[in-house]
């Protein structure tokens, strides 16, 4: 069973068109495997990215790039309770999350 | 998710920004696509449990707004396609990934089986999910509540 998602780039589109990215630390919440965070991830200055999937972050560190290994970082976290400072962060992404 | 928006409202800077997208559920339309035509061949069905999460990320989103944590700024529905090669494929991917919250009622598997059948070689099923994006700024009266906690 193979599914493909957003072949249209929809996703991609709308997220840069509501979002500047360029040198922005960013926060991504409900990253699963990192499908949207390699869709802006290059243009941050850094990016967090967290999901409470242990399996889906394994993934995703796998998949990350070498040119985005100083760049992306993940984590197990839940969203109630953030592992960060306040005012760590100029954009946040709450992914998928319902 | 009201203490995540709180979380969220924490750790980003004045005036950051938060970016909230997420799928709603719409009785989202089942689709065969070829390079030729597009062939609606019906609906999923709507599931209370899918609703009522649903609901809940609404009432979350309200409250925050109401608090006066963020600022709505912007608002947008897009569709989101989910393809596979085959209506078996979609009808697996349903039974596995999305049983809890939506469905395939007998009528529209059929429907969809038919016009796939006969559709172009290239034809693939798809569904239009339907996506909310929405762009919320740290409200500035919050911020110095933010700072003294």
């Amino acid at each position: 069973m193979t599914v493909q998602k957003d072949r249209e780039r929809n996703e991609t589109k709308h997220l840069h068109k509501f979002a500047d990215f360029t040198e922005k630390r960013v926060l991504e919440i409900g990253c699963g495997e990192g499908r949207l965070t390699w869709q802006y991830a290059k243009e941050t200055r850094v990016t967090f990215a967290t999901d409470l999937d242990p399996d889906a972050l394994r993934v995703a560190t796998i998949d990350r790039p070498a040119d985005l290994e100083s760049r992306v970082y993940f984590s197990l976290a839940k969203s109630e309770q953030l592992p960060f400072s306040k005012e760590t962060f100029d954009l946040a992404i709450l992914a998928w999350s319902f | 998710m009201v203490h995540a928006l709180d979380e969220i409202r924490r750790v980003l800077v004045p005036n950051g920004i938060l970016i909230d997208l997420r799928p709603t559920l719409d009785h989202w339309p089942i689709e065969v696509a070829s390079a030729r035509e597009i062939r609606e061949t019906g609906r999923m069905l709507d599931f209370p449990l899918g609703l009522a999460d649903d609901e809940a990320a609404n009432q979350s989103i309200a409250d925050a707004e109401h608090k006066g944590w963020f600022i709505r700024e912007q608002e947008e529905f897009f569709p989101f396609f989910y393809s596979w090669d085959s209506p078996s494929e979609l009808e697996e991917w349903i039974a596995t990934e999305w049983h809890e919250f939506t469905g395939l009622d007998d009528r529209t598997k059929q429907a969809t089986r038919s016009i796939w059948a006969s559709a172009d070689a290239d034809a693939r099923v798809r569904v239009k999910v339907k996506m909310l994006i929405t762009r919320w700024r740290v409200a500035a009266q919050n911020l110095k509540a933010v700072s003294q906690s």
